[in-house]
């Protein structure tokens, strides 16, 4: 149960979940590039005004990156019954959202997938709607 | 006699009164709703973000907005109510560097809210920004010789149930959310912006809420949206989180740089 109900919250079914309201998502983001990143979650900063977490992705050449991925804000996130313990730092991830404006190593990271498939949403897919 | 008389007084305004008395509501109870020692309404509490009523048009955020059908024309040659981007992103986005949302935008931001009540003040926090809003009670008139404000100078009063909130001394700014809506444009509310705001439980737990827009630089006349807002004694365990915007705020502008 509580995995479909992460399931609904991250296809933005549950409670009509769009979590972007300090800014829109166009101030920060661009959909003209969506990232798929693969890595290990290496921090959570639950903080205001979004939550940002960091994922450490290997290069091809043997090089790491870390990305900073951007979800919503802690209290409304909170108030869908998601919270920090939700992203296990260690663990290996998928995250899939989009790159910052300015091309950096920043982004909306829209949802965050373990390798066993449990999906824990940080914002919702209708974010990317708020331009 | 006299005795007899009063009685007889008293059953004839009984009578009418009985018959003058609606069916519907001698059938109807009215709502158990809180109230305080001294008998007004009692809107002390933790409650969830306005809510649209059904059929009302909704926006792409998760905040609440106005539904255009409720506007009143706009005035000809009145101050535009609709203001384009421009590409600069204080401009654009000025929430993006902490700036405030200004009511209404403030109480329709899809954010818990907390209110306290007692005889002389409403007061009204927003776990968005965690904007607070003082709303004297004690039928004082607004304050004079303020500047301009985001939130406005705000008095409450009551009219039976109903508390009314009238709001005057706005600096000109985004009406609603619609800009997230609609990535071309705002909507924005001039400097002589006037609102009422109505409160009134409709059963133990669900507050009707009506915002009337009185725009008199931009409308030809007032025009009101009705809201619902649920109680939500369950988040009053943890309370309003906290909300400081310039914590992280990681990439104001877009502009996120090296991590």
């Amino acid at each position: 149960m509580k995995r479909l109900l992460l399931i609904a919250a991250i296809t933005g079914v549950l409670g009509g979940a769009r979590l972007l309201a300090h800014h829109s998502f166009a101030a920060e983001f661009d959909d003209k590039q969506p990232i798929k990143l693969t890595g290990v979650l290496k921090k959570v900063e639950w903080t205001n005004p979004h939550i940002w977490y960091y994922v450490e992705v290997k290069n091809p050449d043997g090089t790491t990156t870390m990305w900073a991925l951007s979800g919503g804000a802690p209290g409304q996130l909170m108030r869908r019954g998601i919270r920090k313990d939700q992203l296990v730092v260690g663990s290996v991830v998928n995250v899939d959202g989009f790159r910052a404006k300015d091309g950096s190593h920043n982004g909306f990271g829209r949802s965050v997938t373990y390798q066993d498939g449990r999906n824990v949403f940080t914002a919702s897919a209708a974010d990317q709607q708020s331009k | 006699m006299l005795r007899y008389t009063r009685s007889l007084l008293l059953m004839l305004a009984l009578a009418a009164l009985t018959l003058l008395t609606p069916l519907s509501a001698q059938n109807t109870p009215a709502p158990k709703i809180p109230r305080t020692a001294d008998g007004k309404p009692d809107f002390t509490g933790t409650y969830q973000w306005p809510t649209y009523l059904p059929g009302a048009a909704r926006g792409r955020s998760n905040a609440t907005i106005f539904d255009s059908k409720n506007f009143a024309p706009l005035k000809p040659g009145g101050e535009p109510f609709f203001e384009p981007r421009t590409g600069d992103p204080r401009h654009d986005e000025p929430r993006d560097f902490c700036m405030p949302a200004g009511f209404p935008a403030s109480v329709l931001s899809g954010n818990a809210m907390q209110l306290f009540q007692n005889r002389n003040y409403l007061v009204w926090v927003h776990e968005f920004q965690r904007n607070t809003r003082i709303i004297p009670l004690d039928g004082r008139p607004h304050r004079e010789g303020l500047e301009p404000m985001y939130d406005g100078d705000p008095v409450g009063k009551w009219e039976g149930d109903t508390l009314v909130i009238d709001t005057t001394n706005f600096k000109r700014w985004a009406l609603d959310d619609h800009h997230y809506t609609n990535g071309q444009e705002f909507r924005m509310h001039s400097d002589a912006l006037h609102t009422i705001e109505r409160l009134r439980w409709k059963n133990a737990t669900a507050v009707s809420y009506t915002i009337t827009i009185d725009d008199p630089k931009i409308f030809t006349k007032p025009w009101s949206q009705e809201f619902e807002i649920i109680a939500k004694p369950e988040w009053e365990k943890d309370g309003l989180y906290e909300y400081v915007c310039q914590e992280n705020n990681r990439c104001p502008g877009g502009k996120c740089g090296s991590n």
